[in-house]
């Protein structure tokens, strides 16, 4: 993360997600607020270490996308540059303020970050949050790749502030996950340490029905001044011959391949070609004049036909008709993240020039897949297993209601315990439905800690309310895990490295209206079984929501943690003679630092065993032992490490 | 449009893949080479299979087009042969010996000889590392990475892109532990 504070003047190579948080630093960005999440996650975190070191700017995780929305606005409206980041199903959940912040304006400038997900490296949609500018009336700036992600959200913050209105900066996965060489500029040290005051503006900013009436009507006439500017924004240009009869228009990173493939195929001087960094909205007149000259247009887009869909009501509307090709009818498909090869291929078809894709290599062998797992040593394998004991001794027949998190690999073998996973907060959400409607099953809502700070808590105030029969089990590992060990609400340490207030889960809970609340440890599998046999029993029972919190730190920040106080875990060892072969290790409990030797026993890669001590609680023989007393500070680290 | 040398790293997540292409980055750098490099992060990196595509010269895109790698660098057989169609016919890959199993119940792997017999007969060139195993025995159990980097470096398959000392500057900037790293280096190249 220290190549965001590189001295100005130098080349660095940076992740385009850095590059975009020291964009927003050279901008003078003053506010920035996040909940983490992939590809998004490292803007924050370059933005934290900044603050960390240069004071300023303020930045901070916020319970959610929602709120870090609300935040970013209200410091907007106090007058500071603000931006707040998330992955694009978190504007899902930040799109309630999205939808009237351009109603409003804004007085500073503010910017929204979507990483979106093309190919859905970490999600649960494709979603193309460049339809959100056209809803909300917010314009979208698109870097054309990691090359440009700098100088884009630099200049989505200067558009917000010609314009004094809300600005989204779309980044995809292939963006803000891509490293490349950036030219550093000055931070301006000035703009990040600034202090704003509100002024009100009564009519402006309460939406109530006769402001907001008043306010749409100036929207609507808003956008179209806006989409005019937007025709000689620095990041749209035209390169090629002007006489060329095909038009290739590349939006975003789909300029880079479009750009390449034109190289590819020897067309730089037999095409023209569109680069649009502001596809939203599209700025008419430029595609206007330059499909007037051409009879066929190539639209390279990363996600839906967001920019191809606007082209074709432009056309229509001045009665231009021209061949458009992209993605609504091919030859690119909707589907999947662009690559090289579909739009050389797509190209070539168009361009109507021979184009044979290259025979690659094909092994001719069967590979065994290789999912994502739970790390050797995670807390939430012991989890998993302690409840698959507990639910059969109780004999309920369970639903599990999964959510996102790093327990959502418990979808994978062994253990299949995830049978619904739909978004934050889903797990609660669907245990609800399902608890007032099934027979004879009991819903069993599994939850991270900052899952459930971020969408679980109303989730749970209605289960209370409404008197939802339902098991929440609470994985509280002590981090945001799965995205690189953020804090979060319950942590007690803001992303600046500050003290913070750290919510108990059990209180929440508690002061929800729960009235069956239990605390285990998750490194302990007995006592795991014994506490949710317990729990369902109460649900079963009681016909109320039951909460049971499993506590152990993620082992990865426990290990991380100990490095840093000069502790030492013990790893540990099979006792060869004790081994019976059966298997349950590296079968029903799977733990990847246990695998079989040819004699079917079980051994441990010291390598990946992380000390963790589950093993030994699984074993009916009693063939694991440390190979030395675990010190008691690894024990203690181990259920209470946390984020610095 | 000009030369570029296509890199397709392979492994598991957790063996510093990730970090070998920012080694490799800030070598390029260093050399004056413009490099774009795309990568696996979150969910698929929990002990999954990952990809990392490096592209030295006059890149554009982010990803390497099936077909057209250059080179290989896998720190493991099995991820070698599921990214091998991103190689060209006859490219080099540069396999690690040891078979990392994916952690599922069950599951038997084929072995490195079945994995490099059927590289071969797809059409590439291989050359199989004990990088892992030299790693532990130079006493850096973690640095199969940089030793594997050596090896391939070795070979001269970097040469106008990248060198030696490009790769030392580099593993200064980036990596903890920049000697021992850098030891490792230097006995991969020597070895390779």
């Amino acid at each position: 993360m220290k190549e965001v504070l590189a001295p100005p003047g130098s080349r660095v190579i940076m992740l385009g997600n850095v590059a975009i948080a020291r964009g927003a630093l050279e901008y003078g960005v003053a506010f920035a607020s996040a909940y983490p999440g992939t590809p998004s996650t490292e803007i924050t975190e370059a933005l934290s270490y900044a603050s960390r070191l240069l004071g300023a700017p303020y930045v901070e995780w916020s319970s959610n996308e929602k709120v870090a929305l609300e935040g970013a606005i209200g410091a907007a409206l106090a007058g500071v540059p603000a931006m707040a980041s998330m992955k694009h199903v978190g504007v899902n959940v930040a799109a309630d303020p999205l939808f009237s912040v351009g109603y409003m304006g804004v007085p500073a400038s503010l910017v929204i970050v979507s990483a979106d997900d093309p190919g859905m490296w970490s999600s649960q949609n494709e979603q193309d949050n460049r339809i959100y500018g056209i809803h909300a009336y917010i314009p979208v700036v698109e870097p054309a790749g990691a090359q440009e992600a700098k100088r884009a959200v630099i200049e989505a913050f200067k558009l917000s502030e010609k314009w004094g209105h809300p600005v989204i900066l779309r980044s995809t996965t292939r963006i803000g996950h891509t490293r490349v060489p950036v030219e550093t500029g000055e931070i301006n040290l000035e703009g990040i340490k600034r202090k704003g005051k509100f002024e009100k503006n009564t009519e402006r900013y309460t939406l109530v029905p006769a402001h907001a009436r008043k306010l749409r009507e100036e929207l609507v006439e808003k956008w179209e001044r806006i989409r005019e500017d937007l025709a000689s924004h620095p990041l749209n240009w035209v390169e090629g011959p002007e006489d060329a009869k095909l038009l290739v228009v590349g939006a975003g990173l789909g300029y880079r391949y479009a750009k390449e493939a034109l190289a590819r195929l020897g067309l730089e001087d037999k095409a023209r070609l569109l680069k649009i960094g502001t596809p939203v909205p599209l700025p008419r007149k430029l595609i206007v004049e330059e499909a007037s000259r051409a009879d066929k247009i190539f639209v390279v887009e990363e996600g839906d036909p967001v920019v191809e869909s606007q082209i074709k009501e432009a056309l229509y509307d001045e009665k231009i008709i021209v061949d458009i090709h992209g993605k609504e009818k091919g030859p690119i498909r909707r589907t999947g993240e662009l690559t090289l090869d579909n739009v050389t291929a797509g190209l070539a078809r168009v361009a109507g020039v021979p184009y044979e894709a290259p025979q690659p290599p094909r092994p001719r062998i069967s590979l065994p897949p290789r999912p994502p797992v739970l790390c050797a040593g995670c807390p939430y394998r012991a989890v998993f297993y302690a409840l698959r004991r507990a639910v059969g001794k109780a004999r309920v027949r369970p639903i599990y209601n999964g959510d996102i998190g790093c327990y959502s690999l418990g979808v994978n073998p062994p253990f299949q315990m995830q049978d619904t996973i739909v978004e934050m907060g889903g797990s609660i959400g669907l245990a609800n439905g399902m608890s007032h409607t099934v027979e004879g099953q009991i819903p069993i809502a599994i939850i991270g800690d900052s899952t459930f700070f971020h969408a679980g808590l109303p989730g749970l105030a209605n289960a209370v309310y409404n008197r939802a029969p339902m098991l929440v089990v609470v994985l509280d590992n002590r981090t945001t895990a799965m995205t690189g060990h953020q804090p979060h609400p319950g942590i007690g340490v803001t992303a600046r490295g500050e003290p913070g207030y750290s919510i108990d889960i059990v209180d929440a809970a508690r002061g929800l209206g729960v009235e069956y609340v239990k605390v285990i440890d998750a490194f302990n599998i007995k006592e795991g079984e014994e506490e949710f046999y317990k729990a369902l029993e109460y649900v079963k029972k009681e016909g109320k929501p039951a909460l049971v919190v499993a506590r152990g730190a993620c082992i990865l920040l426990a290990i991380a943690n100990a490095r840093r106080m000069g502790v030492k875990y013990t790893v540990y060892t099979v006792d060869l003679d004790k081994c019976t072969a059966c298997g349950l290790c590296y079968k029903a409990f799977n733990c990847p630092a246990i695998y079989p030797g040819d004699d079917g026993k079980a051994r441990i890669d010291p390598l990946l065993c992380t000390g963790c001590g589950e093993c030994a609680q699984i074993c009916p023989f009693d063939a694991f032992h440390p190979v030395e007393e675990p010190p008691e500070e690894w024990l203690r680290i181990m259920r209470t490490a946390k984020p610095m | 449009m000009g030369r570029v040398l296509n890199l397709v790293l392979a492994g598991v997540g957790g063996q510093g893949i990730v970090s070998l292409a920012n080694v490799i980055a800030n070598a390029a750098l260093h050399r004056g080479t413009n490099v774009v490099v795309a990568e696996t992060h979150g969910l698929s990196q929990r002990g999954g299979s990952v990809i990392v595509h490096v592209r030295l010269g006059d890149a554009e895109a982010p990803l390497i087009p099936v077909g057209e790698g250059d080179i290989m660098i896998a720190l493991d057989p099995l991820e070698a042969a599921r990214y091998a169609h991103y190689l060209k016919q006859g490219a080099l890959a540069y396999v690690e010996q040891k078979v990392t199993p994916p952690p599922l119940p069950g599951v038997k792997p084929p072995s490195t000889e079945e994995v490099v017999r059927s590289l071969e007969e797809a059409g590439l060139r291989v050359r199989v590392v004990p990088a892992i195993r030299r790693a532990q025995e130079l006493g850096n159990p973690l640095g199969a990475n940089v030793y594997m980097l050596g090896a391939a470096m070795a070979s001269g398959v970097f040469d106008g892109y990248l060198g030696p000392e490009d790769v030392e500057a580099a593993i200064k900037l980036v990596l903890k532990k920049p000697e021992k790293n850098i030891r490792l280096f230097r006995a991969a190249l020597a070895e390779g």
